[in-house]
């Protein structure tokens, strides 16, 4: 993860980006509300169906010549698991420095590759299985829903989708804007982690404070916890931990929420939060509520 | 996809890891025969994709043929976990001196793929403190890295051969059928020094399946899991009696923790899955009325691309289609929600636009 890729998406007027899987019925539907949005979408790309347009979008047959043409300076990639890998290769490769994964079900294997290609090429990919990232009233690359969102200086970092959009929700309702929404993603690996998240989100000064919303599954909370307390201090932040009464050994719909003996329980990481003064809501409606007393609002 | 242990060692013996002689009972009968071929003592072993079967009865020595029908109908009868084997594992008993443990599994925190061994093996290996772990490279296990760690196991001679190139040969399998997790639980010392592995376990990366067809043999029969995958819903049996439906997994983890913290029990956990459309709305309230353990219903969509009226119509198409038969009770929040509520008026479904009047609903 390349924390500057993430500071271009804030401190830019309107990122362009391009689409790829852009003709498929979802590429293509994201596009419009994207474009809906604001967001600044300058390209599609889709081997094969280049010289075509989608909702008035220029696509091209390869990144490369889509960069050329539009100065394209991130990617949100919707191509099916099968093919994803090679996209997203497409994407690092020809220079992108941001990459947004929507994509799910991508075989674990291939994110490992593309995380290393990342790291190797000083690229930042979000994801997989991510809704994306909203920078409210400015540009959003992902599939949130624009109305729970409201311009603010809370960052959210959420592995989960629909909760990330019901607790800006919440946070919104509350008067808590937010300055940054971020899916980290539902499968056990992510390209760009909570810890890489938090460690960014530390150099902003236009970010106050930090609502992490986790789940069970692996221990990146954890770490991330014990991350913080090493460096000392920390922006003002509140957790969320979904999943509390959740079986063990079994895979709650997200590739990465599964609890493992007593490896990725919600009881460990709410203990692991606590026990480093973050206070943890227990419903999404809470979450503003401990967010004000944090903040002594 | 979690392996059976049978299936497991199939997989070990075709690349070369070497598993103790044995074969599959479905009957009594075929314990018979294997025990014959086989030469007594063998180990019934229950096919089940729980731990601790050892444990709960699962594993059963048996030294005399006269024993046998009786510990194999124990056996199979025994349910470990909640669930019943199809088919037991006869195999010999081997003597051995001693149990070591290793696997190869994806460290999350890491990112990486690690291999793990413990001079140690069996079944309280997890708690264990002396496990030694090595990062892999692209997955792979190197002869180098292998033997310096069966050193550190204080193996030698023909142990230490057979455990580097046991080690390889999981780390070359890993790869080929791309899991997750393959593990060696207890990696048996013969008395001869040479290695075998006792028990295998093997969760290949569900998301990787599509491209090995020749695992397709492997997977489970018929449920209601399956069934609901087909439709690309995530589907989780849970104990209780209230079917909890959502779109997106954090939210329906989410609505679980809220029912039980008001006293409820959820009886599953359904994912729609993202661009939860009217067709498959009206799909999971049909599968889920179908659940037997199921006698209420809780549906709760956070609206946003799924939109609030599509999720009405599918509501109002089960009820239309006579596939509803449980109370409903419906959280709908969101864009469009007010005519998602006029959609809804005149039927048995109770609608609220926030989960917490949902659940009381949903609870009386």
């Amino acid at each position: 993860m390349n924390p500057q890729s993430l500071d271009m998406l804030l401190d830019s007027a309107g990122l362009p980006i391009i689409v790829q899987g852009i003709t498929g019925k979802i590429g293509s539907l994201h596009t419009e509300l994207m474009l809906e949005y604001g967001t600044k979408v300058v390209g599609g790309v889709v081997p094969g169906k280049g010289g075509q347009s989608v909702h008035g979008v220029p696509v091209f047959n390869t990144v490369k010549e889509a960069v050329a043409v539009t100065s394209a300076k991130a990617s949100i990639n919707f191509v099916p698991a099968a093919f994803f890998f090679g996209a997203a290769e497409e994407a690092v490769r020809s220079g992108l420095k941001l990459t947004v994964a929507i994509t799910e079900q991508v075989p674990v294997r291939d994110t490992l590759k593309l995380l290393k290609l990342s790291e190797e090429n000083n690229a930042t990919v979000i994801g997989p299985n991510t809704p994306g990232v909203i920078v409210p009233s400015r540009t959003k690359i992902g599939i949130m829903p624009p109305d729970p969102f409201e311009k603010g200086k809370v960052a959210v970092f959420s592995r989960s989708g629909t909760l990330m959009y019901e607790v800006a929700y919440h946070l919104s309702r509350s008067g808590f804007g937010q300055a940054i929404a971020l899916g980290i993603g539902g499968d056990p690996i992510n390209c760009t982690n909570l810890i890489e998240c938090l460690d960014w989100v530390h150099g902003r000064k236009d970010i106050e404070a930090v609502v992490v919303v986790g789940e069970i599954g692996g221990d990146v909370e954890e770490k991330a916890v014990e991350h913080l307390s090493k460096k000392g201090n920390r922006k003002p932040m509140v957790a969320y931990v979904a999943g509390r009464y959740a079986p063990k050994e079994k895979k709650m719909g997200h590739a990465g929420a599964i609890i493992l003996g007593s490896y990725g329980t919600a009881e460990s990481k709410i203990k692991t939060f606590e026990g480093a003064g973050i206070p943890v809501a227990l419903r999404p409606a809470e979450i503003p509520v401990k967010l004000g007393q944090v903040l002594k609002r | 996809m979690r392996l059976l242990e049978y299936q497991s060692k199939r997989l070990f013996s075709s690349v070369g890891i070497k598993t103790p002689r044995g074969s599959v009972a479905r009957v009594e009968q075929d314990a018979v025969d294997a025990a014959r071929r086989l030469g007594l003592p063998v180990v019934l072993k229950s096919q089940v994709a729980v731990g601790g079967r050892g444990k709960a009865g699962g594993i059963v020595k048996v030294d005399r043929e006269s024993d046998l029908s009786e510990s194999f109908r124990r056996v199979k009868n025994l349910a470990i976990g909640g669930l019943r084997p199809e088919v037991i594992l006869v195999e010999e008993a081997a003597p051995y001196q001693k149990e070591l443990y290793v696997s190869i599994v994806l460290d999350r925190g890491l990112r990486r793929f690690i291999l793990i061994a413990s001079a140690e093996g069996g079944i309280e290996v997890e708690s264990s403190g002396g496990r030694l772990t090595v990062p892999l490279q692209d997955g792979q296990v190197s002869k180098e890295s292998a033997k310096e760690l069966g050193g550190k196991l204080g193996l030698g001679g023909a142990s230490l051969d057979d455990f580097v190139d046991i080690a390889v040969k999981l780390s070359t399998l890993s790869s080929k059928i791309e899991a997750v997790l393959s593990e060696i639980n207890p990696l048996a010392v013969l008395r001869d020094g040479r290695l075998v592995a006792l028990d295998a376990k093997v969760d290949v990366d569900d998301s990787a399946i599509f491209r090995h067809p020749e695992l397709a043999q492997f997977s489970a029969a018929e449920s209601l899991e399956a069934e609901a995958a087909k439709e690309g819903f995530a589907f989780v049996e849970l104990d209780g009696s209230l079917a909890v439906i959502g779109n997106g997994a954090g939210l329906v983890l989410s609505t679980l923790d809220l029912v039980v913290d008001n006293g409820g029990k959820p009886a599953c956990f359904l994912d729609l899955g993202g661009g939860a459309s009217k067709d498959r709305i009206y799909a999971a309230l049909e599968l889920v009325n179908r659940f037997p353990k199921a006698s209420k219903i809780l549906l709760n969509v956070f609206g946003g691309i799924t939109r609030c009226t599509d999720v009405a119509l599918g509501v109002r198409e089960a009820y239309e289609k006579g596939v509803i038969s449980k109370p409903l009770a419906a959280r709908i929040s969101g864009a469009g929600q007010e005519e998602a509520l006029q959609i809804l008026r005149g039927l048995p479904v109770k609608v609220y636009t926030t989960i917490e009047e949902t659940l009381k609903a949903a609870m009386t």
